[in-house]
């Protein structure tokens, strides 16, 4: 992996610069920011993230587990309590709800690790400890002929810093 | 008829909407890292309150060895109250509980601002409350190493949990409380570890933060699916938020027992938990935004709302009150009406009152601004409320045991040397855990406060300070919010 790391003091300068880098198509852009801001995620316009499916589906196999785990203890060992019937849906609910909320909550943050590509074993090319603390950074993975074309548009943007990474 | 002006220091403040509350001091996002991490450096204070911490844990332990040596008997129980200081302690905990996860989730939901300076707090404050809670059911066993007998499993041993019983609920309810509570807090401070990472120069330190940080890198990739989980962990935890403390109030409810089962008792007991645990944000704050300089990021502004929080659950919970004396008259039942009449002026009625002044009294003191925005008087109202809240569950559990249907029954019950150890034990637990957290990450979410602070633009460089109002102007030291 190769490309061109351009390092930003300025939020607008960042936006800019993606929106120049989209148009030119200078190759995959990413984009490092000490908080989220919306200006950058507009500027990327990328889709909505998907861990919400992680979210829809944990938390159904969470709730059928719940009203399944008490449903199926109540047949295997009965307790009749005056002719009523063995499971009861009313308080099996609370059960249903917790594991739903367990599962859910989980599944979520799986989702979000899965997507996100998190947890990362090394730290690859294309970041600095700068991006956690105030500046915003701009990484292009670009073939070597493109590096000048990345590295003048970066420039031109008003990146404090441009180098090439491999 | 003319009226003549007030000066200009005597004027209140104005009310703020809490959505707007900014930080006119914090400049730029390198003053938030720069600030924060700061904090993490141990002092000789930190070292003396950790050891009393220690202390006052490993005088818990000694004296619960002594009770499992000597048998539940020591512990002050008198039948039929077999429900003493250790039950009453365990609501307290998973009360304190509540706050976190309502300014953490809730009002992140809410988009309310003030949030964003003391949630990290309170967040830690709900983990180590819940795990202080947990303890308490394994110490009110007679033979605490056969804990695992209470988990509600099918097993081998043939001990099928009645998934009808409120203790079944609880064990789900507070599980699912802790472990939910405890990711939300992991996932929002992996940023901030990340932030710790590429700021600390100690190997050994920073090999921990780099695992801890799970390589995160701050790009857009991980921001974007990051922001979407925390919303829907947000919109998972709020519900949760009511569930337990109404599953924890079941446990009484479901019981016919006078005094306990009353309709009212989940959002009387929701409301209580919430109230108690914005109390103990107030006790843990305070002290800590003095300790820590960090007045200009945890600033009156945010204070004053929380208290306008803190008096609205208060003026719920004096509602319950009042509307469980209102029940026990209107439903005509001898008994229940007894036992309101001892519960206040009768075998209890210290302790009720002791509960009334500090749950319903004193917090009316609230709607004065001048008093919301006193923050000796805010640690102070926090340290009743505390004592109040304990006393709530204190007269909730005991008297209703004391005072049961049969005249023959009815007794008495003191607490103990060792329940009162025991009860010292759990808050050195908490704190200790809640001292060794604040030393190692960030006691102030960094990411987040910077969400609020201005950005650095090439274009207009006026947005650097905001004034009360929401408008930006020029900082000054005598903003009004910065400093009491």
């Amino acid at each position: 992996m190769r490309g061109v790391l351009g390092v930003f003091r300025e939020l607008d300068a960042a936006v800019d610069a993606i929106a120049e880098l989209r148009r030119s198509k200078a190759g995959a852009i990413t984009v490092y920011s000490p908080t989220p801001r919306h200006e950058l995620e507009h500027a990327l316009a990328h889709g909505p993230s998907i861990v919400r499916r992680f979210t829809l589906i944990g938390g159904l196999l969470g709730v059928t587990f719940g009203y399944w785990i008490a449903i199926w203890v109540s047949d295997y060992w009965p307790m009749v309590v005056g002719g009523k019937p063995i499971p009861s849906w009313v308080p099996y609910t609370i059960i249903g709800f917790e594991v739903m909320v367990l599962v859910g909550a989980l599944s979520t943050v799986f989702g979000m690790f899965a997507v996100a590509r998190v947890p990362r074993l090394m730290m690859t090319v294309g970041y600095d400890p700068r991006f956690s603390d105030g500046d915003y950074g701009i990484w292009v993975e670009c073939p070597p002929d493109r590096e000048a074309k990345v590295t003048q548009v970066l420039q031109e943007n008003g990146a404090v810093e441009v180098r090439r990474e491999r | 008829m003319a009226v003549a002006a007030r000066p200009v220091e005597e004027m209140p403040r104005p009310n703020i909407p809490s959505a707007n509350i900014q930080l006119p001091a914090v400049r730029s996002y390198q003053q938030v890292n720069d600030e924060i991490i700061a904090t993490l450096t141990p002092t000789v204070a930190w070292f003396i309150g950790l050891g009393i911490a220690i202390t006052a844990l490993l005088i818990g332990i000694g004296t619960w060895i002594y009770q499992i040596y000597m048998g539940l008997g020591v512990a002050g129980y008198n039948p039929p109250v077999m429900w003493g200081v250790y039950i009453i302690t365990f609501v307290f905990w998973v009360g304190i509980g509540h706050a976190g996860t309502l300014i953490s989730a809730i009002l992140y939901l809410f988009r309310a601002g003030f949030r964003t300076t003391i949630y990290r707090c309170a967040e830690a404050m709900t983990v180590f409350a819940v795990m202080t809670a947990g303890l308490f059911p394994i110490l009110h066993l007679g033979r605490p190493w056969k804990f695992f007998w209470l988990i509600p499993y099918p097993h081998w041993r043939f001990i099928w949990p009645n998934f009808k019983s409120p203790l079944v609920w609880d064990v789900f309810a507070i599980l699912t409380y802790l472990t939910v509570s405890t990711t939300f807090l992991y996932v929002g401070l992996v940023p901030d570890i990340a932030a710790l990472r590429d700021r600390e120069v100690n190997p050994i330190r920073k090999r921990i933060y780099s695992i801890l940080s799970l390589g995160w890198r701050n790009s857009d990739r991980e921001w974007r699916h990051f922001t979407r989980a925390y919303l829907f962990l947000a919109a998972f935890s709020t519900p949760l938020v009511l569930s337990v403390h109404s599953v924890v109030s079941f446990d009484f409810a479901m019981a016919l027992v006078p005094g306990w089962h009353a309709t009212i008792f989940p959002p009387y007991f929701v409301a209580g938990a919430i109230f108690s645990g914005i109390g103990m944000v107030f006790t843990i704050i305070i002290p800590l935004r003095r300790w820590f300089g960090l007045r200009h990021y945890v600033t009156i502004n945010h204070l004053d709302a929380a208290a306008k929080l803190c008096l609205f659950t208060s003026l719920v919970v004096g509602l319950a009150y009042l509307t469980e004396f209102w029940v026990a008259w209107y439903s005509g039942n001898k008994v229940e009406q007894e036992y309101f009449m001892n519960r206040v002026f009768g075998q209890w009625w210290w302790a009720a009152w002791i509960m009334l002044t500090c749950n319903m009294i004193l917090p009316l003191t609230l709607f004065s601004q001048r008093l919301r925005r006193n923050t000796t008087w805010l640690f102070i109202l926090s340290l009743f409320i505390n004592l109040g809240m304990w006393f709530e569950r204190f007269v909730i559990v005991v008297p209703s045991l004391s005072h049961e249907f049969e005249p023959w029954q009815w007794t008495t019950y003191a607490p103990t040397w060792v329940d009162w150890s025991i009860l010292m034990g759990s808050f050195g637990w908490f704190s200790m855990w809640f001292l060794l957290f604040i030393k190692q990450f960030p006691v102030i979410a960094i990411a987040e406060v910077k969400e609020i602070v201005p950005p650095r633009l090439r274009t207009h460089a006026a947005t650097t300070d905001i004034n009360v109002s929401g408008q930006h102007v020029d900082y000054s030291p005598e903003t009004p919010g910065e400093h009491e």
